[in-house]
């Protein structure tokens, strides 16, 4: 009974989304009234697009402050004297250098790189891309983004207040943010598998729906592995419980016990997640790229299938190489032997990957934009970053051959600035859509150029520094040479980031001019791209697709079909209604 | 799937409660064009309630997954520390896994009766279920009580930490479990968007997955001694 009220309740509704779907029609884009009033539409809206520009907000702010803490490390590793103005006023000792990197570190990596990516871009479009009108779970969706809000604020006030205690409000802080990205990550999984528009099969997801998918599933699957190793540690802190035994703990039994035993449990637990987060940050990326290569090549995705495989074999294997981290801590002798493997395995999707973003790309007369001039950065740091990924998947080479910049140089090329450029290639391709006006191309391209040069320039000598420093550990080494070498290296590196981050503000300026004074899009699909959000006004109206329901006749990629007018069939066109070249 | 406009309403409630969203073949005809403009296709449906079932299972393997790293924790440290004193499992937790066990048997009378359309009993019989539930976690505080008695603190050795966080962290998923038995109870499905049948089935997932949760937690326990 009650499911037949409610189907003719939803029926009325419909009537009524149909008025105003005609008053649309009529008079421009804007709905003539909105759910809530403008406040209460940011503080408590469940709507998906709301939500995820909210996320984005967020790893805008974040990403600058966590680029500021990269600036202040790098100046005081090459000046060390110098005088820097707020920070000089806390305490300079040796703990309130070690938060900065862990500052910069959880900002980057929780609030931006896994954020911005899957919660940001995934929470906006993927109900758009598969045809649904929300998220499976509103209101859910809602607390996670306030539960992100909280976490950003404890982790960046642990900064500020006295080491000890920053460190337990960090693990809350870390705590917080592993349910918000939980309870979001079910969203995103539900939302995939059972609120697809008729029509949506799965071989008709787009890449980017694959990826942010197959990326909740794994965040789903690590990040309540962080949480209980988050709970470990504050039952460590608060109830003096020891499941991470520390040395003085250990010394204080009886002889027999050896320090050497250390179990190196927070290792296990922590490397299972910290490895696999690599993946939940370059999963979006991938399907971001590959769906923006395609789309400005003019070309459907080369093996469509076989990157799909690919995607599911990147978190699969990103699953299982936790010991990859682990090769000097007392780990069975014949682990670090199959972790190799299947590091080494990982080569293979990404391989596949590349393959498929070069054939694509290939006897293709692109459009070569900022976004796509971003997609090709990704691909080629991408590139960069992986090739000495596969020295460091090698056991005896990490520990033997290298110093820490040389691991510093790897992922900060092949994770950070490579998913930065997807998740700014992501955003010049979505900017029409998401605020109904371009950003500026020629200022894109001055950024894009001088961050990809900036970025090349402080990372690749942060591999030399790695290789040579380690020369200094060999015996009858000479010193000197290798000190002469490393230092001006370390200022080139340094010279390198203010040159990168100054160009930032070229993007800062670029974004908040072209919010309010950019070239306004009035077409619902600039990019003549085939996915569903294209079918829409640009910016989305507030009930996305309104009363009627998209249904879906093809794939995502129909690019260049032979006989048709156009050289793209958008994924919602009926096949009788597809225009025939004469 | 024919275009909404040209079914009754009954056959599109029965398609959504298969679980209408993808899949299926699209519709002959009923196409919107180019524009955009979706008021001239079939009618948007409600969300699929499928969701709450697909739901109830993603969360219950991350729950699991969680689990899975306290106890491969747990076996990590017994088999490696030389510092691990077990503890001593107090006889309650016997009756208490008892009375869990009980308390899904019950549960799956009080469905048993639901399916047969006599609410009133499922209500009587879900109430025993919540009972037994808030038994089950009494019965855990007072073997919280016993060791305390007997100075076993969590912070004394490995071993009774992880005693005392297997037992709180299965404690409150299972307080999570009973707010949803009460929720199942009180709510007024009339305007929800959920029917009772479906939410006494999820709940009784959930229910089901923290006893075979505990039977495991409580093995490993008593085979870590």
């Amino acid at each position: 009974m009650s499911r037949i009220l409610l189907s003719a309740r939803s029926r009325d509704r419909g009537e009524l989304l149909t008025t105003r779907m005609v008053t649309y029609d009529s008079g421009g884009n804007q709905p003539e009234k909105l759910p809530y009033s403008f406040v209460l539409r940011y503080l408590v809206s469940t709507d998906h697009k709301t939500i995820g520009l909210q996320y984005l907000w967020l790893a805008l702010l974040s990403v600058f402050v966590g680029m500021a803490m990269s600036l202040v490390m790098r100046i005081h590793l090459a000046w060390p004297w110098m005088h820097i103005t707020f920070l000089s006023t806390l305490d300079s000792s040796p703990e309130r250098y070690a938060t900065l990197p862990v500052l910069h570190g959880s900002l980057m990596v929780f609030l931006v790189l896994t954020a911005a990516p899957q919660l940001g871009f995934g929470n906006y479009f993927l109900p758009l891309q598969i045809g649904a009108r929300e998220m499976a779970f509103p209101t859910l969706n809602l607390f996670s983004f306030w539960a992100t809000v909280l976490s950003l604020f404890g982790i960046t006030s642990a900064f500020l207040i006295a080491p000890q205690a920053g460190i337990t409000l960090w693990i809350v802080s870390v705590s917080v943010f592993c349910g918000a990205t939980l309870s979001s990550a079910l969203n995103f999984a539900v939302t995939t598998i059972d609120l697809r528009a008729k029509g949506m099969t799965l071989p008709r997801l787009p890449l980017t729906v694959w990826a942010w998918f197959l990326n909740a599933i794994l965040g789903m699957l690590i990040f309540s592995v962080l949480l209980a190793a988050c709970l470990c540690l504050l039952s460590d802190r608060w109830f003096s419980t020891h499941f991470f035994s520390a040395v003085d703990f250990l010394a204080s039994q009886p002889a027999n016990v050896a320090p050497d035993v250390l179990p190196a449990l927070w290792q296990r637990l922590f490397w299972f997640f910290a490895q696999a987060e690599v993946y939940v940050a370059m999963l979006p990326c991938f399907g971001i790229v590959s769906h923006l290569i395609a789309t400005f090549s003019r070309k459907p995705v080369w093996r469509e299938r076989l990157v799909v495989l690919a995607l599911c074999a990147v978190g699969l294997v990103g699953f299982c190489v936790w010991g990859q981290h682990m090769f000097s801590s007392g780990l069975n002798p014949f682990s670090p032997l199959v972790f190799s493997v299947l590091a080494a395995s990982l080569g293979l999707p990404a391989t596949i990957l590349l393959a498929s973003w070069f054939a694509t790309l290939w006897t293709a007369r692109f459009q070569l934009n900022t976004s796509l001039l971003f997609a090709l950065g990704f691909v080629s740091l991408f590139l960069s970053g992986g090739i000495s990924g596969l020295f460091l998947a090698r056991h005896d080479f990490a520990s033997t051959s290298v110093t820490e910049d040389f691991v510093t140089g790897h992922f900060h090329l092949v994770m950070g600035v490579a998913a930065t450029f997807a998740i700014l290639a992501a955003l010049f391709f979505w900017f029409p859509k998401l605020f109904g006006r371009r950003l500026n191309e020629p200022l894109g391209k001055l950024h894009f150029w001088v961050t990809f040069a900036g970025v090349y320039g402080v990372f690749m000598p942060m591999h030399w520094v790695g290789l040579v420093a380690h020369l200094a550990k060999h015996p009858g080494a000479n010193l000197s040479t290798i000190a002469a070498w490393i230092g001006p290296t370390r200022s080139f590196i340094t010279a390198g980031i203010v040159i990168t981050v100054c160009a930032q503000g070229v993007f800062l300026f670029n974004f908040l001019w072209s919010l309010f004074r950019g070239d306004r899009v009035e077409e619902y699909n600039p990019w003549r791209a085939t996915t569903l959000e294209w079918s829409v006004a640009s910016p989305p109206p507030w009930d996305d697709f309104g009363a009627g329901e998209p249904v879906v006749y093809r794939g995502a990629y129909e690019f260049g079909v032979p006989g048709v007018a156009q050289d793209f069939i958008p994924q919602h066109v009926a096949p009788d209604r597809v225009v025939r070249a004469n | 799937m024919p275009s909404a406009t040209a079914t009754p309403d009954v056959e599109l409630i029965i398609e959504d409660s298969r679980g209408g969203g993808g899949g299926g073949r699209p519709p002959d005809g009923g196409d919107d064009g180019d524009d955009g403009d979706y008021s001239k296709g079939p009618r948007r449906e409600p969300p699929s309630s499928r969701r709450f079932s697909t739901g109830i299972a993603i969360g219950m393997v991350s729950i699991l997954m969680f689990f899975m790293a306290l106890a491969s924790a747990f076996l990590l440290l017994h088999h490696s520390s030389r510092v691990w004193v077990a503890v001593h499992l107090p006889a309650i937790l016997w009756a208490n896994t008892v009375v869990l066990i009980g308390s899904s048997f019950v549960l799956e009378r009080a469905r048993l009766r639901l399916s047969n359309g006599d609410v009133p009993g499922f209500r009587k019989m879900w109430l025993v279920t919540t009972f037994l539930g808030l038994l089950f976690v009494a019965g855990q505080l007072v073997a919280w009580r016993q060791l305390v008695a007997e100075g076993v603190y969590i912070a004394s050795n490995q071993a009774s930490s992880f005693f005392y966080i297997f037992t709180g962290a299965h404690g409150v998923h299972l307080l999570g479990g009973v707010v949803a038995l009460l929720f199942v109870l009180l709510r007024n499905f009339e305007r929800s968007q959920i029917s009772m049948s479906l939410a006494a089935e999820i709940t009784s997932y959930y229910w089901h997955f923290m006893d075979g949760l505990w039977i495991f937690l409580f093995a490993l326990l008593y085979l870590g001694k």
